[in-house]
């Protein structure tokens, strides 16, 4: 019976832990194009959540059509702030405490954007399979394997996309030196542009792969961005392959100091040893090899 | 072919540049000397894009180029290397390269890879290292090959030479002398006289925002054995 729990824990903690990773990504990939911290990407991911369930539950859309729109709305809401807010506060050379303050205040915005058009109560989408798996002792439904598969593709395209493609080299090294890149004939501003775009996307594809599972609220953002952003800085923070670690550890934590400890404390327990790690590891999980990511 | 002409620039309230006058023809080395703080740098910043011409107007190869954005300079022909290098530090520089070949594909092809090897064999070495790794020598070299990989009519560069050891610049100016020869032309700023002049056919004097002194073709020694221009305009001896 314990070790069917302990399986079931553990199940939960990775599934979980790969959302967390997946919002870390996203996080990591705004980093790693602008070297800011995105405060508002759990809100992102769930505007795009909501958009889907919108046009599922309001609209009648097929799911798929649903799920496509919500990736959009999310990459061009992301896009607007790049280009209506962040890029003015860069050409006034704003400092990074007004630009974590601008993504804090947007995340509120959006949060009470999405109150406001759906109320208070959780919203399901429909889940992408039905299936439930039985391995080890522990109840795998068919939405774990889609995460787990979905994250892998991520994780595996983003570094392709970072290594052998001159577009994602040219958004890294927008990033890393502007004024080289620009006498390099690179676009600094549309670089930008891209990365904010590609975290938008990437927000709205973590939202939209949880909400079959906990359900879409307003106030969902910033705990998922929390947890992102921890999994992200475990991992090194430009590094997917950290975000990776990160999150799992994360989630893991989580589900085991709900068998052993207890569910109300969980947060406090994950968040704790979090804060542990980074002080014996401040490189992150995987050291400083592996903060160039890439 | 380079002209610049009443060129005016600043960042605050006073311009820095105040009305500079420069042209640089086809296969020439020109250079450009002046003591700490003349705005040999700004002046560099307003070619490069990345500071805002106030007034006048900088042509490359007959096309109007004062206010095309940075990014788009290396595609009429013009390339920069900073004062500070401004190299992707967290990059290789295999892919530091790669991304000024990309930049300069669609130029008239001069420089590939195999060649830039072939001038700095150091380069050639460390293509898989990050360039942060690098030494400074080796930083300015990897910095020149990105700019040269931009197939670039015009070249103009800060201060190549600071902090390196005399045979390595040494190396690289015998390097630039032989893309003069080929045509391309070559702004060279320049603190260290003995550089200056040893490399350079003429040279403009700047200080305080103004040209003050043109050394025309020859002119290297006359300038050099008059100590009161010297020290008046460089503070050295
Ligand atoms: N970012 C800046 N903001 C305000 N003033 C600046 C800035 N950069 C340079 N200046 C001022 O402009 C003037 C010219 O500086 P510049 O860097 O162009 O000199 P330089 O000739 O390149 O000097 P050096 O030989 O030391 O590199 C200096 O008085 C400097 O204080
Ligand atoms: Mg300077």
């Amino acid at each position: 019976m314990s070790m069917m729990l302990l399986a079931q824990a553990c199940a939960t903690g990775i599934t979980n832990g790969l959302i967390y990773a997946l919002v870390g990504l996203g996080m990591a990939v705004i980093f790693k194009g602008s070297r800011l911290i995105n405060a508002m990407h759990g809100e992102l991911a769930v505007v795009g959540a909501a958009t889907a369930v919108y046009c599922v539950e309001i609209a009648m859309w097929p799911t798929w059509l649903a799920v496509t729109m919500g990736m959009l709305i999310a990459m061009v809401l992301s896009t607007l702030v790049d280009i209506g807010l962040v890029r003015r506060l860069f050409n006034r050379n704003a400092r990074e405490e007004s630009f974590l303050l601008l993504t804090v205040g947007l995340g509120f915005t959006f949060s009470a954007a999405v109150l406001y058009v759906f109320g208070r109560e959780e919203h399901l989408l429909p889940a992408f399979g039905d299936e439930i798996y039985e391995v080890a002792g522990a109840i795998i439904r068919e939405q774990t394997i889609w995460i787990v598969g979905i994250a892998a593709f991520i994780l595996i395209g983003l570094k392709l996309f970072y290594k052998y493609t001159d577009f994602g080299l040219a958004m890294m090294a927008a990033s890393i030196d502007p004024d080289g890149a620009a006498t390099t004939g690179i676009n600094v501003r549309l670089m930008r542009t891209a990365t904010f775009a590609l975290g938008g996307l990437m927000a709205a594809v973590a939202g939209l792969l949880v909400t079959p599972m906990i359900g879409v609220s307003y106030q969902m953002g910033p705990i998922l961005t929390l947890k992102g952003f921890a999994a992200a800085v475990l991992g090194g923070l430009t590094n997917p392959l950290g975000a990776l670690v990160g999150g799992i550890t994360i989630g893991l934590l989580e589900s085991l100091s709900i068998v052993y400890i207890s569910s109300g404390l969980k947060d406090a327990v994950a968040l704790s040893v979090l804060i542990v790690i980074m002080i014996l590891v401040p490189d992150g999980i995987l050291g400083r090899s592996g903060r160039k990511g890439g | 072919m380079l002209t610049v002409s009443n060129l005016t620039a600043g960042y605050g309230v006073p311009n820095i540049l105040q009305g500079l006058d420069i042209t640089v023809r086809p296969g020439e080395m020109v250079g450009l000397v002046g003591a700490n703080g003349a705005g040999k740098t700004t002046l560099v910043r307003v070619l490069a894009g990345l500071l805002p011409a106030r007034g006048g107007s900088i042509t490359i190869n007959g096309s109007d180029t004062t206010n095309v954005p940075a990014h788009a300079r290396p595609k009429l022909g013009l390339a920069i290397v900073l004062e500070n290098r401004n190299l992707f530090g967290e990059l290789t520089v295999a892919e530091n390269l790669r991304l000024a070949e990309r930049a300069g594909a669609n130029r008239p092809k001069k420089f590939d890879i195999p060649r830039i090897v072939e001038m700095f064999p150091a380069v050639g070495e460390k293509m898989a290292v990050r360039c942060d790794l690098l030494s400074g020598g080796q930083q300015q070299m990897v910095a020149i090959a990105r700019a040269l990989l931009l197939q670039p009519d015009v070249v103009i560069m800060d201060e190549p030479s600071t902090g390196l050891a005399p045979k390595v610049v040494k190396a690289i100016l015998e390097v630039l002398r032989g893309l003069c020869s080929e045509g391309m032309s070559i702004v060279l700023i320049e603190q260290n006289i003995g550089i200056a002049s040893s490399v350079t056919q003429r040279a403009y004097v700047l200080s305080t925002g103004r040209i003050v002194h043109h050394v025309a073709d020859g002119g290297w020694p006359a300038f050099l054995h008059d100590p009161h221009l010297v020290s008046r305009y460089l503070g050295q001896h």
